[in-house]
């Protein structure tokens, strides 16, 4: 047991905890607003990632790197919006409401990842870093590009939690969440706050795509293990508290990086499963979890 | 007229609880809807301020309709509608409830204004505005519920059973409030209420209420007279 491995771990830890919770918040957004599970969220994540690869990659003009991901962010916020705008908006209210939420997130996550294949085709892409180079501490290299990711993995955790705590949608969205016809009544435009809240979690999803998928692979299927991640994350953080995940994102995260050191790869999603399902045992709203369901 | 309900129809899940209501509120009135449990105050309220969508007739506010608009276009309109239970958002300090209630555009500007004006109102608010809405008491609910009404710009308050589950020596308190708030700012208010002890000093006009029709109108000095009146509906 070296000690460099034990802070490779933890640094490892922190980059998985900071883009987890990137993920986690949006769907712990959705699932407190709207009282829907995301399945879609994970193609999101690869909307970001492929609109991204697109957009760098683009022969007809060449667009600075920060310009490209910022565009993907923006696109895959646009993506959740459209499919809140035109397929979820369709069944709200209705009758059946829990399965047909996960049937539509299903669907169109189908929808997404099959436009990834037939468009990018199944081979793995190559994504760029932001910032190159690296250096030393003792006996450790760190990238600048890694560092990055944490920086604006936490810089978008605080602002997003600024967003909602000291402003008028901010405030509009926990209030949606914790009372849908009290927010009513203040004239809180529902349909529109859940557009707002679909398209914040969608861009934060899709940040972690652009961010990951230069440090992991980007395939049709990349969306899958950070989709687990999220989930183990939103529902051991508590379902529907932001302060709760935000928490468990980087406990996850951390938990992760030391099981793939300490037990080694193959360990990480049973560990993470394990783990989640004894945290439910005792604890079975989560960390922060609302403690009352309220439905819409 | 201010608030006008023509016909009005309304139930839950096929069944119609409200049966052809009308009625009216005027500029700067006091109306009470007096009614036992269960005959459709409630619904009534809920009808008018959107929350459920009415089955027949109209409501009108100013002139206009507006019956066929969501809730939050209807609270535009000038209604706002103070629900049974006070409904506050638990997780949102006292602050951020009252500052919700000035959402809309118009009010949110003159939110500043608004604050000092419910704080002066209820001083106990002021005290606790960085408090938690899960951890006030009743008499603190039912002030939160009145406060962040008064933070919209109402034409016309709607309160549904202002007294509900409160101790009694604050429900004299309550009604004052209702008064101060009708009789000095000239507001509007349409009250729902079950029963007519503390509502002589406040209201212009009463209407019975009975298994969703209105079955008696008048000015609140001849109905509150009318004791035998008063305990065959009430009882």
């Amino acid at each position: 047991m070296h000690v460099q491995d034990l802070f490779q771990a933890a640094y490892s830890g922190i980059l998985y905890g900071s883009v987890y919770g990137l993920m986690a918040i949006g769907l712990t957004l959705i699932w407190g607003s709207l009282r829907m599970l995301n399945l879609a969220h994970g193609s999101l994540y690869l909307s970001g990632a492929y609109l991204a690869f697109a957009l760098v990659n683009l022969k007809v003009v060449h667009l600075p790197l920060l310009v490209s991901f910022g565009l993907a962010v923006v696109g895959a916020g646009v993506v959740g919006f459209l499919i809140q705008f035109l397929m979820v908006d369709r069944i709200l209210g209705k009758p059946g409401w829990d399965t047909a939420s996960l049937i539509v997130t299903v669907g169109a996550s189908i929808m997404l990842q099959s436009a990834a294949l037939l468009i990018f085709g199944a081979q793995r892409k190559a994504m760029p870093v932001l910032l190159e180079g690296r250096f030393r501490i003792g006996a450790m290299l760190i990238d600048y590009h890694r560092l990055m990711i944490i920086g604006l993995g936490v810089v978008s955790l605080i602002a997003l939690s600024l967003f909602l705590r000291r402003t008028r949608y901010g405030l509009a969205i926990q209030a949606v969440s914790q009372h849908m016809d009290a927010a009513r009544l203040m004239g809180i435009p529902v349909r529109s706050t859940f557009w707002i809240v679909m398209f914040l979690s969608a861009a934060l999803a899709g940040l972690a795509g652009v961010l990951l998928s230069s440090v992991f692979e980007l395939s049709p299927t990349a969306g899958y293990n950070p989709m687990a991640r999220a989930l183990v994350v939103t529902i051991f953080g508590g379902l529907g508290s932001v302060k709760g995940t935000i928490w468990a994102a980087f406990i996850i995260g951390l938990l992760e990086s030391f099981l793939q050191v300490y037990a080694g790869a193959g360990w990480a999603l049973p560990g993470l499963f394990g783990f989640m399902i004894v945290m439910l045992i005792i604890r079975p709203n989560g960390l922060f979890g609302l403690g009352e369901m309220q439905r819409l | 007229m201010l608030l006008k309900v023509t016909d009005l129809k309304a139930g839950y899940g096929g069944s119609e609880v409200l049966h052809s209501i009308s009625l009216f509120v005027n500029e700067g009135e006091a109306v009470v809807i007096l009614g036992p449990n269960g005959h459709g105050k409630s619904t009534l309220l809920r009808a008018i301020s959107g929350l459920i969508q009415p089955t027949g007739g109209s409501v009108e506010m100013d002139g206009r309709v507006i019956s066929d608009l969501l809730p939050h276009d209807i609270v535009a309109a000038g209604v706002i509608h103070i629900p049974q239970g006070d409904l506050p958002f638990p997780d949102l300090t006292v602050m951020e409830n009252l500052l919700m209630g000035a959402y809309r555009t118009e009010a949110w500007r003159e939110r500043k204004q608004k604050l000092e004006q419910v704080f002066q109102l209820f001083p106990t608010l002021a005290e606790r505005r960085n408090q938690l809405a899960r951890s006030l008491s009743g008499g603190e609910r039912r002030m939160l519920a009145l406060g962040r009404g008064l933070m919209g710009k109402a034409r016309i308050l709607m309160i549904d059973e202002p007294s509900l589950g409160l101790a009694p020596f604050l429900i004299d308190d309550v009604y004052a409030t209702i008064r101060e708030i009708n009789q000095k700012q000239g507001l509007a208010v349409l009250l729902a209420d079950e029963n007519a002890d503390h509502i002589a000093g406040l209201a212009n006009r009463v209407y019975l209420l009975e298994a969703g029709a209105l079955v008696r109108e008048g000015s609140a000095q001849e109905l509150l007279k009318d004791e035998a009146l008063l305990a065959a509906y009430l009882g």
